[in-house]
């Protein structure tokens, strides 16, 4: 639930979930948005059924097997505390307002005491469920937004439009050190002219009245209704005498937050814990329970915990140590198909920082498809996430996951496992054996650098495998293993390609919003591949154009997309995810992942004690 | 006495400035910088490159260094990149922690060591000894990760005598005796499971130096002239044989605000050395370096101490 839900945009995530360094985690610095509520078919279907999801005669799992809301036990009491535990073995940073935090920690504590204005549908598409509701004028391009009039600051101040605008001032504001002045915002007409300081109040917001506010975007595209509104407000009583360089350290963001949400915070102990004490007052009803204490746990010691019931619930759960823990007797487990994938990424170019744009180079090692075919046929991805993840990740087949249900081409079966073929494909495409190795179609000697991140116990074995599946089919693959930081630097996160990259894995974190223009359009930075087509151009184009606002369309244009990189292999995806947690038994209402139609203020326990593992 | 003092403070300066600017340029070869990890592709780069030009990650070293050194010496480190608040106060946050945790391990060492270590070394080569030096060999063996993560499973989660992790209950108001109350028993564990290991190098080095002394000339003169044997131990060998722990002691000072990323991780309590490791990971510079900086001068003033401590309780030894 509440961290998953915020995600909205790309972001790297690292091979394998936390294990040793989750520092690296925190890097993670995603956009928050609101929660998809309402129902979507993305969750695996809910089953009736209180039993733990049991593996297969192999002691493999499937994500289907799992629901994503909790069975009640029993009748629920009226208060109790929960304990959640957030799981990392790093302190949480402390930065708790949804306009200044970057850290994925941060997020989970903020979830239990501010949420966002609007709320989205099945389709991720904003509805006027939330604590604002809105109409869009003819053009698609000015929003009236009207905030519901039992909306208040957890200090009794109501909520106004003022707050909202400011919100916008603020990340606007060039003193700003936050990292959410992106795309969506200078999408709200004169934000750029505010931000260069031109101008004194952003042109295209306007407050109507005090529970009315207007903003007019540039531009209109189906994105903009799936996440490109900034719908988190900037409490204006409170942030109003703070200069903005000032604010992300204040008082008012580290130790006495106020939001709008469900509970209030009560007191924070920096960077271990959190009480919080319910807010009567939340605009859709008083919380069932009556406090929720959160406190960091380390990822070594959080199946003790659970089987203890120091916590009742996690916020997220090592995978690894799930197959020894599926049978615990006092939790039921949840899980949930994640938005992300792994991928590996054939260099086939540079980035030319001069137009802003990729560059491919026709020459590169990669550059032949045929190659990069066979390279994606040579690996056995089925048996990759059964050997390394007990069936919780398997083999991918498209460069949108199934998180997205809907535009997830699951008729689409990618390339399949076929080291007959990839070898055949080779010796066709003049790739011919000499001794052990293959060499390129002229003779000369091939090479292929592979580079991956370090990070889990898993990675290094993980990479191996692919090399070794790689040598099978006569290619000499040599692999370096290296550290975050030191890998983007390579891969070309400044647009510095180092050229002796040919190959490298890695994992985005996929948004709401199903546009994969950040990472595969030509004048994304994040295109590390620095792949670009006419085709590629046209589809992601159409993706965003006029015509897409009809879902079907967009539909078939993403499908197309789909179909044109299983064709292109520029990348190609390796695994998808699940997530799974624990609950305890003695907790209802809880859920994970998105569209449950459920709410925080929901959440309840049955009896005072969490109940411990027999 | 005095003049020496004046004079090692006055060595310690060009050795600090030589430090920082070794540290700084070490940090600066690593690769990527705190907005490396930033990679969300909705954030325009030049919106990145714009924030690196105002940190002024893009300036050569030696301007940057300059920078922060003037900023520095005025006492500003300034702003932490992850946590968007000055240096100094996350770690004034965290150092208090450490500096808590430290003491109690500290003393937990020395209680443990010092009765260890007479034992051993008055009664060596028989059983209590034997039971004593296969402790040590034990404590050498063991990571102390694994080892807290035993003790924390048996203590806290089995018997349940501990809290589990943190340093402190969540919710207590700060301030008051069931605030320091709860702060003291936190401590308990982790610093006890800490001490158990780094009390095994005192235990062997009293051993050695008591059995060393014991066969000294001094000794065999002080038995011949009569004195009993606990005056023997207590007024001739010990005192000896405490001089190079005492000696010793000046550099504990350092591990005082270094903190251990093992404990710090495995109880969640938020410490210096959970803070420096992951600083160094996410290349929040500011921080880094002046965590380094401050390891530094610890440890410069802790050598300083122990030559002080060696020169008070050891008459042989004069400072010059």
């Amino acid at each position: 639930m509440l961290n998953h839900r915020f995600t909205k945009l790309v972001l790297p995530v690292m091979l394998a979930v936390i294990v040793v360094l989750s520092a690296c985690s925190n890097k993670g610095g995603s956009e928050p948005s609101a929660s998809p509520t309402g129902t979507t078919d993305s969750s695996p279907s809910p089953s009736a059924s209180a039993a733990a999801p049991e593996s297969n005669d192999d002691g493999l799992f499937n994500v289907s097997d799992f629901n994503n809301i909790k069975t009640n036990e029993g009748e629920a009491i009226a208060g109790g505390t929960l304990n959640y535990g957030l799981v990392s073995d790093t302190p949480f940073a402390g930065t708790l307002n949804f306009n200044f935090y970057s850290g994925q920690p941060d997020v989970e504590v903020l979830g239990w005491f501010d949420e966002p204005l609007l709320t989205w549908d099945a389709s991720y598409v904003y509805t006027n469920d939330g604590a604002a509701t809105y109409e869009v004028s003819e053009d698609g391009r000015t929003f009236t937004f009207t905030i519901r009039d039992n909306v208040n600051w957890q200090d009794g101040t109501p909520l106004t439009a003022e707050d909202w605008e400011f919100a916008h001032e603020v990340i606007g504001h060039p003193d700003y050190d936050g990292p959410r002045y992106d795309g969506g915002m200078i999408n709200v007409q004169g934000m750029a002219e505010y931000h260069d300081g031109k101008a004194d109040k952003i042109s295209g917001i306007e407050v109507l009245s005090d529970k009315q506010l207007r903003i007019t975007y540039i531009e209109s595209n189906p994105s903009l209704i799936t996440g490109g509104i900034w719908s988190y407000p900037l409490a204006k009583h409170i942030f109003k005498d703070i200069p903005v360089k000032e604010m992300s350290a204040s008082a008012a963001v580290r130790q006495k937050p106020v939001g709008i949400g469900p509970f209030k915070v009560e007191s924070i102990v920096p960077g271990e814990s959190v009480v919080f004490v319910k807010n009567p007052d939340y605009w859709r009803g008083e919380p069932k329970l009556d406090k929720v204490v959160l406190r960091v746990v380390n990822p070594s010691n959080v199946v003790q915990e659970i089987k203890t019931g120091g916590v009742d619930i996690v916020g997220s759960f090592p995978v690894d140590q799930f197959p020894d823990n599926a049978g615990l007797s006092n939790v039921e487990w949840l899980g949930a198909v994640d938005r992300a994938y792994t991928y590996i990424g054939f260099k086939l170019g540079t980035w030319d920082a001069a137009a802003n744009k990729v560059k491919p180079n026709p020459d590169a090692k990669m550059s032949d498809v045929n190659l990069r075919k066979a390279m994606w046929m040579a690996v056995d991805n089925d048996a990759v996430g059964k050997q390394f993840y007990n069936g919780l990740r398997w083999n991918a087949t498209t460069l949108i996951p199934p998180s997205h249900p809907e535009y997830h081409d699951a008729s689409n079966p990618g390339i399949t496992y076929d080291p007959e073929a990839a070898k055949k494909l080779l010796d066709d495409a003049g790739y011919k054996l000499n001794g052990d190795f293959r060499t390129k179609p002229d003779g000369s000697e091939l090479t292929i650098t592979f580079i991956s991140m370090t990070g889990s116990e898993i990675a290094e074995p993980l990479s191996r495998y692919y090399v070794q599946a790689w040598k099978e089919i006569g290619l000499n693959v040599q692999l370096e293993m290296i550290e975050f930081n030191a890998f983007y630097n390579r891969v070309g996160d400044t647009g510095e390609d180092d050229p002796s990259v040919d190959v490298y894995q890695a994992a985005w974190g996929v948004g709401i919003d199903v546009d994969p223009a950040g990472l595969y359009g030509r004048e994304a930075i994040y295109n590390f591949s620095r792949y670009a087509s006419d085709e590629n151009d046209r589809l992601l184009a159409e993706g965003l154009s006029e015509k897409a606002f009809d879902k079907e369309y967009r539909l078939k244009v993403y499908k197309e997309w789909q179909e044109l990189m299983v064709q292109e292999v520029p990348v190609f995806p390796t695994l998808y995810r699940a997530k799974v947690v624990p609950v305890n038994n003695r907790v209802h209402n809880y859920y994970i992942g998105d569209g449950t139609d459920m709410y925080v203020y929901n959440i309840a326990v049955n009896a005072d004690k969490a109940i411990a593992a027999k | 006495m005095g003049k020496t003092i004046t004079r090692r403070f006055g060595i310690m300066v060009p050795q600090i400035i030589l430090l920082s600017i070794l540290v700084f340029l070490l940090a600066k070869q690593m690769p990527g910088d705190a907005l490396t990890g930033l990679l969300d592709p909705s954030v325009d780069p030049a919106v990145i490159e714009s924030q690196r030009e105002k940190l002024g990650l893009n300036n050569p070293w030696h301007i940057q260094y300059w920078d922060w050194i003037t900023k520095a010496i005025q006492g500003d480190f300034g702003q932490s990149f992850r946590f968007k608040m000055p240096v100094l106060d996350l770690i004034g946050e965290r150092i208090s922690n450490t500096v808590w945790l430290s003491l109690a391990t500290l003393i937990l060492t020395y209680l443990i060591a010092i009765p260890l270590g007479i034992t051993s070394g008055r009664y060596n080569d028989t059983l209590s000894d034997r039971l004593i030096t296969g402790y040590t060999y034990l404590g050498f063996a063991a990571p102390l990760f694994i080892f807290a993560l035993l003790m924390l499973w048996l203590f806290g989660f089995k018997i349940g005598w501990f809290p589990t992790s943190g340093s402190v209950t969540p919710g207590l108001e700060p301030g008051t005796l069931a605030f320091v109350i709860s702060k003291m028993y936190h401590l308990l564990l982790p610093a006890t499971s800490m001490a158990l290991i780094t009390t095994v190098t005192t235990v062997q080095l009293l051993r050695s130096e008591i059995i060393d002394i014991k066969h000294r000339d001094f000794i065999h003169t002080a038995r011949a002239k009569g004195a009993s044997e606990s005056r023997i131990y207590n007024r001739h060998i010990l005192r000896n044989a405490l001089l190079p722990i005492a000696a010793f002691f000046g550099y504990e000072l350092t591990g005082l605000i270094g903190g251990t990323i093992f404990i710090e991780s495995i109880f969640s309590y938020p410490g210096m050395g959970e803070l420096f490791f992951s600083s160094i990971l996410l290349r929040d510079f500011s921080v880094m370096i002046t965590i380094i900086l401050l390891y530094g001068i610890a440890s410069i003033l802790g050598a300083l101490v122990s030559d002080l401590i060696l020169g008070l309780i050891d008459p042989r030894i004069r400072i010059k």
